[in-house]
């Protein structure tokens, strides 16, 4: 299999969550260059809105990988729903462009199937960038704990390497 | 099965991937601070935002904490660099080297050639 790229494709994932949004930045061949999440309080939109416009300015991002809310089964909270669609209306005014991959497409493309957790998935990826991710991994989600918000940055990294290796 | 994203356009190439290194390192600004022997943080930040150039002593002191060539920690500042020189070094090929001899002008030539084609450094900083 062989990939054909301009030499530099700039990815930036955000995947939004109700802490907070983690992000992603990655370049072709899967490097990775920017990661970590922002946790909002107060109006946590314009806080995240504002990281995310932090973010374009310095990496100047060829495309934004985001998570599709609109999709059958989604349960995204309409605060996150509106802040993506904030980040959507960003990007077309910075003329950026927008790919978004439903949970399941993360889950098809990163495991044999796609009925694997995101925290599966974060293993994946735990183990494809073990200097940069590998000792950031959060033990796995119970029912009686919040979940972890570096999950949030194992998300926008699933949204960038998947956006890479689609190559759509 | 090939992949082809020709519909974007190529993005430059950052100017450092100091953040990268000092992530991967877990290291703070502060503790690289220290290190570089630096008195403030934020020095760090606006080096790594790309908002000032480090200075030789501190991108050698860089090499030295992160363990990679200057020219892998900075490949965008490199490449223009590099840029600049061979143009430079095209026009100094144009030149008659009077008053040389022979042998010394035609090492000279050789040399400037060898900068002319020199290949940009791909990245390789991804191990």
């Amino acid at each position: 299999m062989k990939k054909l790229c301009p030499k530099h494709i700039r990815v930036l994932g955000i995947a939004a969550s109700w802490q907070g949004i983690g992000f992603a930045v990655m370049e072709n061949e899967s490097r990775l260059v920017d990661w970590g999440s922002k946790r909002g309080n107060g109006d946590k939109n314009a806080r995240c809105l504002s990281h995310v416009g932090n973010l374009v300015a310095q990496y100047a991002p060829n495309v934004i990988a985001l998570e599709s809310t609109r999709l059958e089964g989604s349960r995204r909270h309409l605060r996150v729903q509106s802040l993506i669609d904030q980040i959507v209306r960003m990007a077309e005014e910075e003329k950026i462009k927008v790919k978004r991959f439903s949970r399941k497409e993360l889950s098809a493309g990163f495991l044999s199937n796609d009925e694997g957790t995101k925290h599966d998935v974060a293993l994946h990826l735990a183990a494809r960038f073990p200097e940069e991710l590998g000792f950031r991994l959060p033990r796995k989600h119970t029912l009686l704990v919040n979940e972890d918000c570096r999950m949030d940055m194992f998300d926008a990294v699933a949204l960038a390497e998947h956006f890479l290796r689609s190559g759509e | 099965m090939e992949f082809i994203h020709t519909h974007f356009m190529a993005s430059k190439q950052l100017p450092n991937y100091l953040l990268s290194y000092r992530k991967r390192s877990a290291l703070s600004q502060g503790e690289v601070a220290f290190l570089l022997g630096i008195r403030s943080g934020s020095k760090i930040s606006h080096y790594e935002r790309f908002k000032r150039e480090p200075g030789l002593q501190t991108a050698l002191a860089y090499e030295a904490i992160y363990q990679k060539p200057v020219s892998e920690l900075f490949p965008g500042l490199f490449e223009k660099i590099q840029r600049e020189v061979k143009a430079r070094a095209k026009i100094l090929e144009h030149r008659t080297f009077s008053g040389n001899m022979i042998q010394v002008a035609t090492r000279k030539r050789k040399a400037l050639a060898t900068i002319v084609s020199a290949e940009a450094k791909s990245q390789s900083t991804q191990s």
